[in-house]
């Protein structure tokens, strides 16, 4: 996974959930942060969708396990 | 339901919706109330509440979208203009986006007064609910 993913993901998650002491590490999911709940998830997926330009289906953004899947899908959707 | 579909409403900023803000919320400020106050600061008459323009944006999505499965994610509004008693206004709205993976819509929105100058325009997040 390329480490400007994870960082403009960690920027967003930033923004979005208005916490500046987000640090994402690959093995990151909403368990781990507080502020990640199901209407906090929905903005955060819209703002991805939006900053990389991309669009995702639903099946797949429910088979996320964690941060380090997010930025997998979202590298390969870029390379699409 | 699709990016580009536009639709829009009729609503009339009345003595009902106005008299019911503020029972409701007890915002008496002399802008809304007191003429004199109002016009000694640069306008014809009170000034509705604002945010009486975000319950027409209720009722538009809650009553005018062809689906009812639907709750209001984010909102934004900027207003350019007092509405005043009795002002025809016509709501416009525009599906801008849509995200399938979220099943969420956003829309740019605005409002028109009869002279069809733009009081307000923002911007509008849906969810549609499983």
């Amino acid at each position: 996974m390329a480490a400007d993913t994870i960082a403009q993901v960690n920027k967003i998650f930033i923004d979005v959930l208005d916490n500046e002491d987000i640090v994402l590490d690959p093995t990151t999911s909403a368990k781990d942060i507080d502020e990640w709940d199901s209407l906090n998830h929905i903005q955060l997926i819209v703002a991805i969708e939006k900053h990389f330009k991309i669009r995702f289906n639903s099946s797949e953004i429910n088979g996320w396990k964690n941060v380090g899947e997010m930025c997998a899908a979202i590298e390969k959707r870029l390379e699409q | 339901m699709q990016q580009g579909d536009t639709y829009t409403h009729r609503f009339t900023a009345g003595n009902a919706v106005y008299d019911g803000f503020i029972s409701t919320f007890k915002d008496t400020n002399p802008l809304h109330t007191d003429a004199a106050f109002a016009q000694a600061k640069g306008f014809k008459d009170v000034v509705l509440h604002g945010n009486i323009l975000n319950g027409f944006i209720s009722y538009f999505v809650g009553m005018c979208l062809p689906v009812k499965n639907v709750m209001i994610q984010t909102q934004s509004i900027k207003y350019a203009l007092p509405v005043y008693m009795n002002d025809e206004l016509e709501f416009t709205a525009e599906i801008t986006g849509f995200f399938e993976s979220v099943n969420t819509y956003e829309f740019k929105f605005f409002f028109k007064n009869k002279e069809g100058k733009k009081v307000a325009k923002g911007e509008l997040q849906i969810g549609l609910l499983k």
